[in-house]
């Protein structure tokens, strides 16, 4: 698949440990890369383009973790040797490749640990290559970036900093670690005060996406009818269901999302008895979530229904049971998923579904 | 064909009604009905309206009540509320809260009508009213109280004459017509009807098809009304069977002969005209708090409950009776039991509602049993002038004399002594009381000492207050501390009984901003947009709201927006009913038969019995109304007293002459130097301006000052000649030698409503009284020629020449109505001199006091900043020195000002208590375990400094970290204790170890912008140093004019102003022109410049100057006097964006946005012509100042002076009038929290 290229010196790698404890201890070795429209139109990445994303990067070395839906970790040791390039160097491989091949683009971030190369690969404009390397480049980098920035940091933990004056990441970088330990806890404020000096050991571990699936529905106006709701509902999970059984996955939670007029949202999760693709436990789950919220006024304007944790589905376990109703529905289900991939979505469709 | 709606419902039925009674009775009068009902739900607030429009349309006022009664569930009389659907069998649904959005709005209560028939009828439904509005939830009559009202009827004809018999001189009327109605009154339910519509529990079985369930519903309403119950029939052509359709309606009429109950006809109207079904449909909507919904027919009005008339309803009938099978003669029998209801309503207005006659408190009540009122009040107010001394002045005697016998004849002393015997009461709770305006004008009123200054001594007149001539009830309205106004109201209720006792309904009515946020969730608009919408525009009413897209400028950019339908439902809600509020200032004391006369409803909150009529209608039903207002100036003096007693233990008397006498030369000096800020009624702009042309010498100068800066004075141009004269400019004139006495105080102008009687007086020789009868017609245009006629004649006859007489009639013409009550100016002149006082020779106490009370219209932090510039310390916020209000405070030799817990945010009265409570702190730790405040407000004392002191070497970020370990003990602690079974305390060893002082944190502390944000965000505030200074940098780069070295310019000047709002105002102005007033503070040593903005600049400013804080203007320097200077504005920026501009994109993005403006208004001008075609002579720009309006004359409001009004003048203009302190600060990264 790749062709070697023209050899060139390699550049001898530090010795790990031979100096005192240092950020870029290592040589940058993990690629951090971010796969986008090049128009930069900001479109979603679909999940089959990642695919074919990932297949590239699986050629370049085995060490690739994806973070769906849009981006990926890169452990470039093992392949240095055989491109005979350094980390950036691979980078820019990458780059080429995934832009002849995908017609996609990727920011590319390299450092010595994924949450330099992650910083990296967001501290700037799209479409290119960043290298962090160096404890010196690496502190002027960080100092000035937004706590918010950090991995980690969400907007309440940067609110109590903020509350301490705590701004940047360099400031937290400055602040002695008893004093950021008192702020966040022991263990927290160790991992943050670790992280705003660029320290991060978790290495890269290959392995395959936890998916998940969404599908969502607008309403046109307020809608307050609890009946329209739960069609709505209906029709969500007839949607994600047959997705997930024409892909052999099954669904291990549903998150249930309900925005209202004035953009506020409520967001609820349950976990399912059983992974499971079945349109009816799928349902049952659905209604359970929205019966939950036991909503009266709201002014309901869109519902998303996601289905989280998917597997595949020979992964999955089924408890059986002496109810034939069950069997009968799957089978039920069988059939009208057949019927469906032969004339087309609208063949079969809940009764609750057809409007007038 | 005459037909009598029996069930109407007007706009006084919050969110329900959408015609007003005025409208309803005379569209009825134009379709040639002759009688009319009024059956609002759960109110009768509109009943006095409705029967003065009634007796004005010539139709016959029937008075009822739509009422929620809930159903009757068979064992015993249950109130429990149950869903619309539920079987009585079925245990009510228990649903869940809801995650968002609220519950549904409850009206599944079936509801019944209620007529009264007669006076013992409107008794029994004001008791039932009343008793539905007991209790919590929706208002709701249960079972006993129905039970009540049913036999109350009856067996109020017995109480009420009872009571009414213990006041014999209240009306001998009562009793004959009580009897009267004893006799028509007989057996069960007598005095009311009982309607059950399609609404009630018999109405719904009917709709689900279970005439057996319905049969067994009605027996409890048969048992408790007998012949008064009837059965309503709707026919609103609506489908199916439910209400208003012709099935539902035709069973009703077949079970209504099956029962042998009478059925009667109605079209259940909510509004006059047919068209307003859309405006029920938003009523709906806003009463049930959910949009409409258009897809669902059943849940819309369907547009036929209109007024219809005689040949409608009787088509209807007999639609209905051909579908019941009872053919034409159903329908007429049905036509004739309804006209059968209406014919057995006889409540008259006048007799039955007391329209129009008089009910004082037994006078038992004030202390004037068998002596009589008028015996009483004379040993009262002889008494008093002995102790005053005026005992030995004859003018004094005589005036009392002849005081004593109008009051005597008219039958008004009960009346003086039960104001006397409030302000007593009120006295005695140690609470400020002052009198305002005509009663003033009596002696007796001042010798009762509800009155402060003394009316001879001021050259006060009774007549403008009471005379034998005037026929409404007279008013002595009186002041109070505002912080103690409730208890000055249980006081009353105490004395005088709940019986005849009530608070007064104020009702809250659709103006624009309330109905475009109602129409707009109504229709389901997107809810930023309707937010933006509303606040877009200026306090007016909601008709008027199409007219004002079209001509205010600072609603361009929304009127060239579309949003439908919304402008034109949002006038059709204009002036109905929203809800009820209590009104803030009324009382109404009368005799033990209130509760007979009127329904009271608890006010939310204090649970005070209110009246549901408004303070125009009790004036009509003859109830005693006593205005108790709240005034802040009068708390915040005394609290200013109080704390000058704690603080130095000195006993100040501010009505005591001896220690406040009123030619204090350093209160008039003060008051001559226009830094009258925080004074009362002498702080605003205008008065400030005011008061530095008139420079006042005396209290009697003050008296003209606040009678001059009223807009009649204003807009009739007294203020000029009258400031000429006094300076000596010009002489003053008098049209004849003999008006010269009337006239010498005031340089031969007429200020004074007491001069025009005085006028009239001289030159017709007629009596005051009359005199001031004629004042009052000189101010109605249809009565104006007559008086001139009148005038004419009689000078005529006493020999003035016709060349005076010219001259003296354009003086009382152009004077009209707009003169000032002198009584009651000279009342307002008194706190004015007391506040004046306070701020000269006690300036700490002053400002503690009405920081405290907040009394003006300025911000506090204005008043701060003023008090800083006077030279009184501002001491900030201390956890071991503040209290609950603003204190004083020695600081080193000098009387300082310290911040109140109360203006931290968010704080409640039970921490403050606490906080106040555990004082002094030595600690953090200290104060967090005794005073136990919230973690969030020990953060924001932290923030805000208040343990600066308890710090040692720690800074606040210390603090904060400390306490956040102090907030993670606890909680540790608490896991632990609930973990810990055996009740042993866990090991605390290090928790207590750090008690005190915290380990340095190596945080950086909080530099001075983030203590300045601090303190506005907590404070409201900017307490260490003034807010402009951190803007001061860029306000030099840009080159801006601080306040001070205004005056060095030259008339005409172009300059740079800035600052934050203090005060905006569009008031009315003679020219009939809209100006914009600005006061902005720069916080510069002088302080504040006031700007205008004329009609050619609000265009490009309006909007800017409405809704921004911070403001860049640009204009020119006006000057008009030695201390009155301004600047009228040609152009407006919001400072915070252009200085958050400057701090993020440098002087270039500063020049970029100011370019952009300037293409901006370049195109504006362009644009003008085509706006001209719209509004003509509209958007001419470059003009001088004075420019022309942009308004077609025809909108100009005309006064009978001759002078013009714009017609959004006066307005409380959109936006906030002062800037928002907590919203000033940027909230950028540097601010703390």
């Amino acid at each position: 698949m790749s062709t070697p290229k023209p050899a060139r010196p390699r550049q001898p790698p530090k010795a790990p440990g031979a100096s005192a404890p240092s950020v870029a201890a290592a040589p940058p070795h993990v690629l951090y890369l971010h796969l986008h429209d090049p128009a930069g139109r900001g479109r979603l990445l679909g999940a089959e383009p990642y695919g074919r994303a990932l297949e590239l990067l699986r050629g370049i070395t085995p060490a690739v973790e994806p973070l769906p839906p849009d981006a990926a970790l890169l452990d470039v040791r093992g392949s240095l040797r055989y491109f005979d390039l350094d980390a950036a160097g691979i980078a820019q491989l990458v780059r080429v490749r995934v832009l002849a091949n995908l017609a996609l683009d990727c920011t590319a971030g390299v450092a010595a640990n994924p949450l330099l190369a992650r910083m990296a690969a967001h501290g700037g404009p799209p479409g290119a290559v960043r290298v962090l390397d160096g404890d010196r480049e690496v502190a002027v980098f960080l100092a000035p970036c937004p706590l918010l920035a950090l991995p980690g940091v969400g907007p309440a933990t940067a609110r109590s900093l903020a509350g301490y004056g705590l701004h940047t990441v360099g400031a937290l970088a400055a602040t002695p670690l008893a004093t950021v330990q008192r702020i966040l806890g022991a263990s927290a404020g160790r991992r943050l005060h670790e992280r705003a000096h660029g320290l991060d050991p978790t290495p890269v571990t290959p392995g395959t996406p936890s998916r998940s699936l969404a599908a969502d529905q607008d309403f046109d106006r307020d809608e307050l009818d609890p009946e329209l709701h739960r069609r709505a509902l209906r029709g969500l999970v007839e949607d994600l269901g047959a997705r997930l059984r024409t892909q052999r996955q099954a669904a291990g939670a549903l998150t249930l999302t309900v925005r209202y007029a004035d953009r506020s949202t409520t967001v609820r999760s349950r976990t399912l008895a059983e992974a499971t693709a079945h349109g009816a436990a799928l349902t049952a789950c659905a209604y359970r979530l929205y019966d939950a919220l036991g909503l009266q006024r709201a002014r309901v304007r869109a519902v998303t229904l996601r289905a989280e944790g998917v597997r595949p589905a020979e992964h999955t376990t089924h408890q059986l049971t002496f109810d034939p109703g069950d069997h009968r529905a799957r089978r039920v289900e069988d059939v009208t998923d057949r019927a469906r991939a032969r004339y087309g979505e609208d063949a079969l469709r809940p009764a609750v579904l057809l409007t007038a | 064909m005459v037909f009598t709606h029996l069930h109407v419902a007007s706009g006084y039925s919050a969110r329900y009604g959408a015609s007003l009674p005025q409208e309803l009775a005379r569209r009825a009068a134009e379709r040639g009905l002759d009688a009319l009902a009024l059956t609002d739900r759960d109110t009768v607030a509109g009943v006095v309206r409705f029967a003065k429009a009634c007796a004005e349309a010539g139709i016959r006022p029937l008075f009822g009540v739509d009422l929620a009664v809930p159903e009757y569930t068979g064992s015993g009389y249950a109130s429990e509320r149950r869903d619309r659907s539920a079987e009585p069998s079925e245990p009510a649904v228990r649903r869940r809260s809801p995650a968002r959005g609220g519950a549904f709005v409850d009206e599944s209560a079936p509801r019944a009508l209620l007529l009264a028939r007669d006076r013992a009828g409107w008794a029994a439904l004001c008791g039932a009213v009343t008793a539905a509005h007991t209790g919590p939830g929706p208002a709701a009559l249960d079972w006993p109280d129905l039970a009540r009202a049913a036999s109350g009827a009856t067996a109020s004809n017995t109480a009420a004459p009872g009571a009414i018999a213990s006041n014999a001189a209240a009306s001998n009327a009562i009793a004959s017509n009580a009897a009267a109605s004893n006799t028509a009154a007989g057996g069960a339910g007598a005095g009311l009807y009982v309607l059950l519509g399609p609404g009630s529990e018999v109405g719904r079985a009917l709709a689900a098809g279970r005439p057996d369930r319905a049969a067994r519903l009605l027996r409890p309403w048969r048992e408790l009304f007998g012949a008064a119950l009837r059965l309503e029939v709707v026919h609103h052509a609506r489908p199916g069977t439910g209400p208003g359709s012709l099935r539902l309606a035709a069973r009703t009429l077949g079970f209504a002969a099956e029962q042998g109950v009478a059925a009667v006809l109605s079209n259940d109207v909510r509004y006059a005209d047919p068209g307003r079904g859309r405006i029920a449909d938003v009523l709906d909507a806003a009463r049930l708090l959910v949009p409409i919904d258009g897809r669902r027919p059943t849940a819309l009005d369907g547009g036929e409950r209109w007024l219809k008339d005689g040949t409608d309803m009787a088509r209807l009938a007999e639609q209905v009776a051909e579908a019941a099978g009872q053919g034409r003669d159903g329908g007429r029998r049905l036509l004739a039991a309804t006209a059968a209801v209406a014919e057995g309503c006889r409540l008259d207005p006048a007799d039955d509602l007391g329209i129009g006659r008089v009910h004082f408190p037994e006078p038992d009540q004030v202390g004037a049993g068998h002596r009589g009122a008028d015996r009483v009040l004379r040993s009262r107010v002889t008494a008093a002038m002995v102790v005053r001394g005026h005992h030995r002045e004859r003018r004094y005697w005589d005036r009392l004399e002849q005081e004593l016998g109008t009051i005597a004849r008219l039958g008004y002393a009960g009346y003086f002594l039960t104001v006397a015997q409030v302000v007593d009461d009120a006295r005695a709770l140690g609470i400020r009381v002052a009198a305002r305006g005509s009663a003033a004008g009596s002696l007796a009123v001042h010798l009762l000492g509800i009155a402060a200054a003394d009316p001879v001594e001021h050259g006060l007149i009774m007549e403008r207050f009471l005379s034998e001539r005037r026929a409404a009830l007279p008013d002595i309205d009186i002041d109070v501390e505002s912080a103690r106004r409730l208890e000055v109201y249980r006081a009353v209720f105490d004395r005088f009984g709940a019986e005849r006792t009530a608070t007064l309904a104020m009702p809250e009515t659709y103006r624009v901003r309330h109905a475009v946020r109602d129409v707009g969730a109504a229709l389901g608009l997107d809810p930023q947009t309707v937010d933006r919408l509303a606040k877009a525009f200026p306090h007016i009413r909601a008709r008027d709201a199409r007219a004002a897209l079209s001509e205010l400028p600072e609603l361009r950019a929304v009127a060239a927006e579309d949003h439908g339908p919304l402008w034109e439902l949002v006038e059709g809600l204009d002036g109905l009913s929203r809800g009820t509020a209590m009104h803030p200032c009324g009382v109404i004391i009368s005799d033990a038969t209130l509760l007979y006369r009127t329904p009271v409803v608890p006010t939310p909150g204090e649970g005070f019995a209110m009246s549901q009529f408004d303070k125009e209608d009790v004036e009509d039903l003859g109830l005693l109304k006593l205005d108790v207002l709240g005034v802040r100036m009068q708390s915040a003096m005394a609290h200013s007293v109080a704390e000058i007693t704690r603080a130095t233990g000195e006993e100040l008397d501010l009505d005591d002459r001896a220690q406040v006498p009123m030619d204090d030369p350093a209160v008039f000096e003060l008051i001559r130097s226009a830094e009258t800020l925080g004074c009362f009624q002498v702080e605003s702009p205008g008065q400030r301006d005011l008061v530095g042309r008139l420079q006042p010498q005396t209290f009697h100068d003050l008296v003209v000052d606040i009678s001059l800066f009223r807009p009649g004075p204003v807009s009739a141009d007294m203020v000029r000649p009258f400031i000429e004269a006094r300076h000596g400019r010009s002489p003053a004139h008098y049209p004849h030698p003999d008006l010269e006495e009337a006239l010498r105080e005031t340089y031969g102008v007429v200020v004074f409503h007491e001069q025009v009687i005085e006028i009239l007086h001289v030159m017709t020789g007629c009596g005051r009284d009359e005199a001031d009868e004629m004042r009052r017609a000189l101010s109605n245009p249809d009565r104006q020629g007559r008086v001139r006629a009148w005038f004419g004649e009689r000078a005529r006859e006493r020999g003035y020449g016709p060349e005076v007489l010219r001259r003296t009639w354009e003086i009382l013409a152009a004077f009209g109505a707009y003169g000032f009550c002198k009584a009651h100016a000279t009342a307002f002149a008194v706190p004015t001199y007391q506040s004046a006082w306070l701020k000269a020779h006690r300036a700490a106490a002053f400002y503690a006091g009405v920081l405290t009370h907040d009394p003006g219209m300025y911000p506090k932090r204005l008043l701060l900043a003023d008090a800083r510039r006077r030279g009184v310390p501002v001491l900030p916020l201390d956890a071991n020195r503040s209290a609950a209000d603003f204190r004083i405070e020695l600081v080193s030799g000098l009387w300082g000002v310290r911040v109140a817990f109360s203006e931290v945010q968010g704080i409640t009265e039970d921490e403050i208590a606490r906080l106040t409570a555990g004082q002094p702190y030595t600690s953090l730790p200290d104060l967090w375990q005794r005073a136990r405040p919230s973690r969030p407000l020990a953060e924001r004392l932290v923030q805000v400094g208040a343990l600066d002191a308890l710090a040692g070497r720690a800074h606040r970020r210390d603090l904060l970290l400390q306490l956040t370990e102090l907030h993670h003990q606890d909680r540790a602690r608490a896991r632990a204790r609930a973990g810990a079974a055996d009740g042993q305390l866990p090991l605390l060893g290090a928790a207590t170890g750090d008690a005190g002082h915290p380990r340095p944190s190596g945080l950086p502390d909080l530099d001075a912008d983030a203590r300045l944000g601090a303190e506005l965000d907590i404070l409201g505030l900017d307490t260490s140093r003034h807010l402009m200074t951190s803007h001061h940098a860029f306000l030099a780069e840009l080159g801006v004019t601080p306040a001070g070295r205004l005056r060095s310019l030259r008339n005409g000047a172009g300059v740079l102003v800035a600052g934050i709002k203090a005060a905006t105002q569009t008031p009315p102005i003679r020219s009939g022109r809209r100006v914009i007033f600005t006061t902005l503070d720069d916080g510069s040593s002088a302080g504040l410049v006031d700007l205008a903005f004329f009609e050619d600049s609000h265009d490009r400013c309006a909007a800017t100057v409405f809704h921004n804080g911070l403001l860049l203007v640009r204009g020119t320097l006006q000057r008009r006097g030695p201390q009155s200077l301004s600047v009228v504005g040609t152009a407006a920026w919001s400072l915070a964006e252009l200085a958050e501009l400057r701090r993020t994109g440098g002087l270039a993005a500063v020049a970029a946005r100011l370019a952009e403006d300037e293409r901006g208004s370049e195109r504006g001008s362009e644009r003008g012509p085509e706006r001209g075609a719209r509004t003509p002579g509209g958007g001419v720009t470059g003009e001088a100042d004075q420019g022309r309006g942009p308004l077609p004359e025809s909108r100009r409001i005309h006064l009978a002076t001759g002078y013009e009004l714009h017609p959004w003048a006066d307005l409380q203009p959109p936006g906030r009038r002062t800037a928002d302190s907590r919203r000033l600060w940027h909230s950028s990264p540097g601010s703390a929290g």
